[in-house]
């Protein structure tokens, strides 16, 4: 039906798509999948024409895509976009009727075909109560399904849906799935949708293009050819299990977690904190894939709190203690092990000062300490937690201003 | 919105057109009976002075405000769906300032014939509504950007317009006044017939392209989506509305307002489709100007403010009106 040979694509110097060759079979559903910029949307535009290939082609039976005129296409692919604003308060019926621009000439009358294809269309989106509304006092799910009943007015034999669903509720998500797949088995309808919703595009979806963050195909097939753990990891990199829906045997994605930026295996960073100093700076190494320590932290603390919700390991400590002994081997034990210790601008007193012991002996065995914006008027010992620090700095731990700037760091020197 | 009043339009506005055309023709520094007028319209006047100033005086005016008022309302319901922006007006956008400056260069290069000066406005219009759209094309999407570019655009003609007037030897302080005002008064009532033939010929072109105009309000990749040639579809309307604007520059000089307000008020009455709304905007746009240049004549009568005047104290606060309300919108 359509045919997608070796295409390339680029806006300005970012290549979008890089190769992909695609064959639409008539009567099939087929979706498109990829994370975000890899150039799902812009495979859909070369498809009907709107855009014009940098190298490769686009056929249509009656020749490529970007030749066939507008009105000619819009009697071949109908498409839904994500949304729409809307500057003019049109009925509804009058929108719908716009999906019959390409079969109307001049100003001569809408024809019964007209008027019977627009309540077809209203009909079986559900829409027909709604149209003598206005289109901009309707809601974001109204509004969807408006313009799937326009696209639909068009009776195209094929339909390109840009994300259309998202907007959706899980509700209406659903019916226009179903309503998709019945038009596709009753009327031969070829449906090609983008999408973000795995799930759903493996249960309603034929074939399956999974694209590549390069623009690149990194596989095309049968959903549970294509969704596999492996693919999805590489695609995503995100680490997922799949298994079969149970009720309908289709794939379905489960997230376990996030795939490291980390080359090698993910670096152990040690964090003392407390109090709240080290809140933006566990959440930031944590989302970075780092694997996060930290301690001794008294329970009840904030920072505490943090570490505990993201799973962290700590140590852990009663309130409102001078640290134990045994508090203090623990953390040294875990700082010894770690590719790096950072060290949270918290206050100082007696209570933590031996915190200051722990990262002087790390840098002595050759472990890097990272100050993040130290302050002496958070000393409130009379100056012996600054001068431990100015003493940290000069046997080499290193002063940084944020958790950015510490995760540069890491890159640099662990990476 | 109901089949019966969607179609409502034609007998209101007509009736509306009938009655301010009435009330037009009467008021006036003479003083002139309902029954007097009557019988001058009825061929039965006793007096051969209200037989003149009714039919050779007022009448023509009167006709030339209603041609005028009619090409910018209707050209305003196009701009506004073409560009995709509720604030787009000729005068807004810089075309009126540019048809003002065509048709000032044509009279100062001494080609001031009727049949010259609308094509002069009409080059002076096309030009800036290029250089308009190729501004605002850089930042697509953008009402905003359109509209400075649009008012830039016009105080660059107006300045020339200022300087071509300052080099005119002619009585240059009146013709400024009247160009960058807006007057129905010096318009020459040969000229009528030659201007309705244009306008009604570029009334026709617009209107064939109402579908057009629709499918461009719902932004240019979907109504390519739906079949239009966008590149095709908007030379057309460029080229119709501005010729509407030239046609009414030529003769009245810079009328603002009338092109925003218009359009407005009939989409909010009778809907945005323009299949309805460009004849239906003509229709209250002739009756708008109209009414605003008899006004315009008898406020402070037997002294004339400049019509463009009036509609700018009415359009410029509309204006400011839409723009809290789009604003506060979002």
């Amino acid at each position: 039906m359509i045919t997608v040979e070796k295409l390339h694509f680029s806006y300005a110097s970012a290549p979008v798509l890089q190769g992909v060759d695609l064959e639409v079979r008539r009567g099939e559903i087929l979706g498109i999948l990829g994370p975000n910029g890899c150039g799902k949307s812009t495979l859909l535009r070369l498809m009907r024409g709107v855009l014009t290939p940098d190298q490769g082609r686009v056929l249509w039976e009656k020749g490529e895509a970007s030749r066939i005129a507008r009105k000619e296409m819009a009697r071949l692919a109908a498409v839904v976009p994500q949304s729409l604003t809307l500057p003019f308060p049109y009925p509804v019926r009058e929108m719908v009727m716009m999906g019959r621009f390409a079969y109307q000439h001049g100003l001569t009358g809408t024809s019964s075909t007209d008027q019977r294809a627009v309540e077809r269309a209203l009909a079986v989106t559900d829409t027909l109560h709604l149209q003598g509304r206005p289109v901009t006092d309707l809601s974001g799910g109204e509004l969807q399904r408006v313009l799937l009943a326009r696209a639909l007015a068009q009776e195209t034999p094929v339909l390109l849906l840009d994300e259309a669903t998202s907007h959706l509720d899980l509700d209406h998500r659903l019916e226009i799935s179903e309503l998709l797949v019945r038009l596709n088995r009753e009327e031969q309808l070829t449906v090609v949708q983008v999408s973000h919703d795995l799930d759903l595009a493996a249960e309603t979806s034929d074939r399956i293009l999974l694209l590549r963050a390069d623009g690149a195909a990194a596989a095309i097939g049968p959903p549970d050819q294509v969704l596999t753990a492996e693919t999805l990891r590489e695609v995503f990199r995100v680490d997922v299990k799949v298994e079969a829906n149970p009720y309908t045997g289709a794939p379905r994605i489960y997230t376990v977690g996030r795939v490291g930026t980390w080359r090698e295996a993910s670096p152990k960073v040690h964090l003392i904190c407390g109090g709240g100093s080290g809140g933006e700076l566990l959440r930031r190494l944590h989302v970075a894939g780092c694997s996060v320590t930290a301690g001794p932290l008294n329970r009840g603390d904030s920072d505490q709190v943090l570490a505990s919700a993201l799973g962290l390991e700590i140590i852990l400590e009663e309130p409102f203690c001078v640290m134990s002994q045994a508090a203090l081997d623990s953390a040294r034990s875990l700082c010894m092990s770690s590719d790096l210790l950072v060290v949270a601008p918290t206050f100082w007193g007696s209570g933590n000062l031996a915190n200051l012991d722990l990262a002087s002996e790390a840098l002595e065995h050759g472990i890097p300490v990272l100050l993040v914006s130290p302050d002496p008027d958070q000393d409130y010992i009379q100056g012996q937690a600054w001068q431990k620090i100015e003493a940290l700095c000069a046997s080499g731990g290193q002063i940084v201003p944020d958790a950015e700037a510490a995760l540069d760091f890491l890159k640099q020197t662990v990476d | 919105m109901s089949e019966r009043k969607a179609g409502s339009w034609l007998p209101i506005l007509s009736a509306a057109f009938v009655l301010v055309l009435l009330l037009s023709l009467w008021a006036g520094t003479l003083p002139l009976s309902f029954s007097e007028l009557f019988a001058v319209l009825t061929g039965q006047a006793s007096s051969p002075t209200h037989s003149a100033v009714v039919l050779k005086i007022r009448l023509p005016r009167v006709l030339l405000a209603a041609l005028v008022g009619a090409a910018l309302g209707a050209s305003g319901g196009a701009f506004q769906a073409v560009l995709r922006n509720p604030l787009a007006d000729p005068y807004i956008l810089g075309v009126s300032g540019g048809a003002a400056l065509g048709a000032v260069t044509a009279i100062a290069v001494g080609a001031s014939s009727p049949l010259v000066l609308p094509f002069a406005a009409f080059a002076g219009a096309l030009g800036a509504l290029g250089l308009v759209y190729w501004v605002a094309q850089a930042h697509r999407g953008s009402p905003h950007t359109l509209i400075l570019s649009g008012v830039m655009v016009g105080s660059l003609a107006s300045a020339l317009l200022l300087f071509l007037l300052w080099l005119t030897p002619s009585d240059p302080l009146r013709m400024a006044i009247f160009w960058l005002a807006g007057n129905l008064a010096l318009a020459d009532p040969a000229w009528l017939p030659w201007l309705a033939l244009w306008s009604i010929a570029a009334f026709l072109l617009l209107w064939s392209q109402s579908r057009a105009l629709d499918l461009f309000t719902q932004g240019e990749e979907v109504a390519a989506d739906l079949g239009l040639d966008i590149g095709r579809a908007r030379l057309m309307v460029f080229v119709a509305a501005g010729a509407l604007t030239a046609a009414a520059v030529a003769q009245a000089g810079l009328v603002g307002f009338v092109g925003l307000t218009v359009p407005h008020v009939v989409r909010l009455i009778w809907g945005p489709v323009h299949r309805s709304l460009l004849p239906a905007s003509a229709l209250t746009g002739a009756v708008f100007l109209v009414a605003a240049d008899a006004l315009a004549r008898t406020l402070l009568a037997p002294a004339e403010i400049p019509v463009g005047v009036v509609t700018a104290l009415i359009g410029a606060p509309f204006f400011l009106y839409l723009l809290r309300k789009r604003e506060g919108g979002r």
